[in-house]
């Protein structure tokens, strides 16, 4: 346990400290977006708790991206208020996802959850007296903190840093509190949950929101870090529906850690792909998650979380208890 | 208005025979083999890019090149079968879903790494062809997807319903514990049930071809459409899927005539959803095994 809190206190003064030492714009932009994803898909998991897979969480990023731009720019409503409005906008995103989850189970939530965003993806796209269509919004150049608009990479550095602490810390509380053991208890079993008295649905629909508002806030950070928005971006199946989701289940879904280690491996990984190898061979990077994600599914059910369990499980197998928790993130995945 | 209204009408079932033809096949997957195929679009896509390239490089025509393409894409679903899907059969329904997904993924990033994502569309003599009937006109190639598709429906109905091999798929479908004690290699019967619906899929690829265009990501739509047509129909019965596809084909002309062609896409996915929740069983009853998939 010691160790532990050494090592998060190592890990987190590292992270404060990375932009002092790592001065190369390229170096600073990966972790800017390695830390975004870790938000985003530690974001996403908290659905996973009660074993439902999301496939459409680009609908709660574009929701709060478009929500704060448009108030900013139609409106000049400035960013700080904008943000709070946009977690409420994908809020009520979610209140419509959670009419359909307490419904549907499996891969018929999971395919309502890609129609959800799909649908939103195409009203962006049409409804051009508000969005301005697939033309997109521009953020206004206007540097300051009451813009959230920067000149240099480090403050948006540091905001990432802060959003993913957030969402990191919003799964954990989320998985030890008594809704995360209702939750996981009914991944496992609904009915029974139901029959010893648990409101399941008020558990289920509170992970989703909590979810959904923390995906909006992400989705405004990606608005004004990148300041250009528009409909096939910010709804983007790929990068905000998939990857977060991919990042989850290759690092080890259902679990706190694990998305967090899957988004910390699988983004720079993706990044560099795209990059150096980008130019030459397009596709290369989802690719690459394809394939990483085939071989988990085979040979690693519990994703790389089930290796750090298991490693620990072994080193301390006198704890018998360490062994069970092991195998049951497999068995809850 | 009562021509366009016809027109409409006309376009819509000839558009949604295909639909069916397609969600035919992600049926029967399902109701063999048990499994949701999201990857089931991407099989098209395939087959869309196989009649290309055949056409392009060696002038043949798209008609003739499903003699090809069938058949490969039948060992294409059997080779997903037997080396993605049959060592995990049996886990949780999630891992299924990741697994399929996965190839969904690997399928259009490999069509964007060889292909790039340009729109590829074959121009052949009867693309544009149209035959004046009366007061609609109707769309050469359009026709053509449309009546063979019924033709390969009423050889799928007669094949399972006649044939040993296809009762031994009924069979599977029905109770595969008891298919197995008579006898029924399940195993086999599954390859075969995913063979058959990738090679559908294929087929429903190459009749969408001449008036359709080919890109990488043009299977998540289709996937979509087929869950559409599948559940509107009802998990497990093919009678559901030939009234739904020709129902998800005139909702979206209907839509796109007498609304506007945006609003088509927004009309199914939005009617996919309410389906879902206010009738997940779809309308013609509720297949057997949709608790093993997720369902309840």
């Amino acid at each position: 346990m010691k160790r532990q809190r050494v090592a998060a206190v190592l890990a987190g003064a590292a992270a404060v400290l990375l932009p002092v030492f790592v001065r190369s714009q390229f170096a600073l932009d990966m972790a800017i977006l390695t830390l975004f994803y870790v938000g985003l898909t530690a974001a996403w998991n908290l659905v996973t708790f009660s074993g439902r897979l999301s496939l459409g969480h680009a609908a709660f990023f574009g929701l709060g991206a478009y929500t704060a731009t448009l108030l900013f720019v139609r409106a000049g409503i400035p960013p700080v208020i904008g943000a709070a409005v946009a977690v409420v906008v994908s809020l009520l995103g979610g209140l419509l996802m959670v009419l359909v989850m307490v419904r549907l189970r499996g891969p018929f939530f999971t395919l309502a959850s890609i129609a959800f965003a799909e649908v939103l993806q195409l009203v962006a796209t049409h409804w051009r007296s508000l969005t301005d269509g697939s033309v997109g919004l521009h953020i206004p150049f206007r540097p300051g903190w009451q813009n959230l608009t920067f000149t240099s990479k480090e403050p948006y550095y540091y905001i990432a840093l802060a959003l993913a602490v957030l969402s990191v810390w919003l799964g954990h509380r989320l998985y030890h509190s008594s809704t995360g053991y209702f939750l996981r208890a009914a991944s496992s079993d609904e009915e029974a949950c139901q029959a010893l008295g648990v409101n399941i649905k008020r558990a289920q629909a509170a992970a989703l929101l909590w979810s959904a508002g923390m995906t909006g806030l992400l989705g405004v950070f990606y608005a004004y870090f990148i300041y250009v928005i528009e409909p096939t971006t910010f709804f983007s199946m790929e990068l905000f529906s998939l990857q977060p989701a991919l990042n989850g289940i290759i690092g080890g879904v259902g679990t706190v850690w694990g998305p967090v280690l899957g988004a910390l491996v699988m983004t720079p990984l993706g990044e560099y792909l795209r990059t150096f190898l980008g130019a030459m061979q397009q596709g290369l990077h989802f690719l690459v998650y394809g394939l990483v994600l085939l071989v988990i599914v085979r040979v690693l059910p519990g994703g790389f979380m089930s290796i750090i369990t298991g490693v620990r499980a072994r080193n301390d197998d006198r704890g018998s208890g360490a062994n069970e928790r092991g195998r049951s993130y497999t068995a809850a995945s | 208005m009562f021509e366009l209204t016809l027109q409409a009408i006309v376009s819509g079932l000839l558009v949604g025979g295909v639909y069916a033809l397609m969600a035919a096949g992600l049926n029967l997957i399902f109701g063999v083999v048990r499994i949701i195929n999201f990857a089931h679009g991407d099989l098209m896509m395939v087959a869309m890019y196989a009649v290309y390239w055949l056409f392009t490089l060696s002038g043949i025509d798209p008609y003739v090149a499903v003699l090809v393409v069938a058949p490969a894409l039948f060992l294409l679903g059997v080779f997903l079968q037997r080396v993605v899907i049959r060592p995990i059969q049996g886990s949780s329904p999630l891992m299924i879903i990741f697994a399929t997904v996965a190839v969904s993924l690997v399928l259009q990033n490999l069509a964007l790494m060889l292909f790039q994502g340009d729109f590829r569309s074959v121009q052949t003599s009867y693309s544009i062809a149209v035959l004046d009937a009366g007061p609609v006109l109707v769309s050469v190639p359009r026709l053509i997807a449309f009546a063979a598709s019924i033709l390969l429906f009423a050889g799928l109905f007669l094949f399972l319903r006649y044939t040993y091999v296809g009762k031994a798929l009924r069979a599977v479908a029905e109770n595969r514990t008891v298919a197995r004690l008579m006898g029924i290699r399940v195993e086999r019967i599954y390859l075969l049930a995913f063979g058959l619906g990738s090679a559908l899929a294929g087929i429903a690829g190459v009749l969408m071809m001449p008036f359709a265009s080919a890109y990488p990501t043009v299977g998540t739509i289709y996937t979509l459409l087929a869950f559409v047509v599948v559940v509107l129909g009802g998990l497990g019965s093919m009678e559901g899927t030939v009234v739904a596809g020709l129902a998800v084909g005139l909702i979206e002309t209907l839509t796109g005539t007498f609304i506007s062609p945006a609003v088509k896409e927004i009309a199914y996915f939005g009617l996919f959803i309410v389906i879902l929740l206010i009738r997940p069983q779809g309308f013609f009853g509720l297949g057997k095994g949709t608790e093993e998939v997720g369902l309840k």
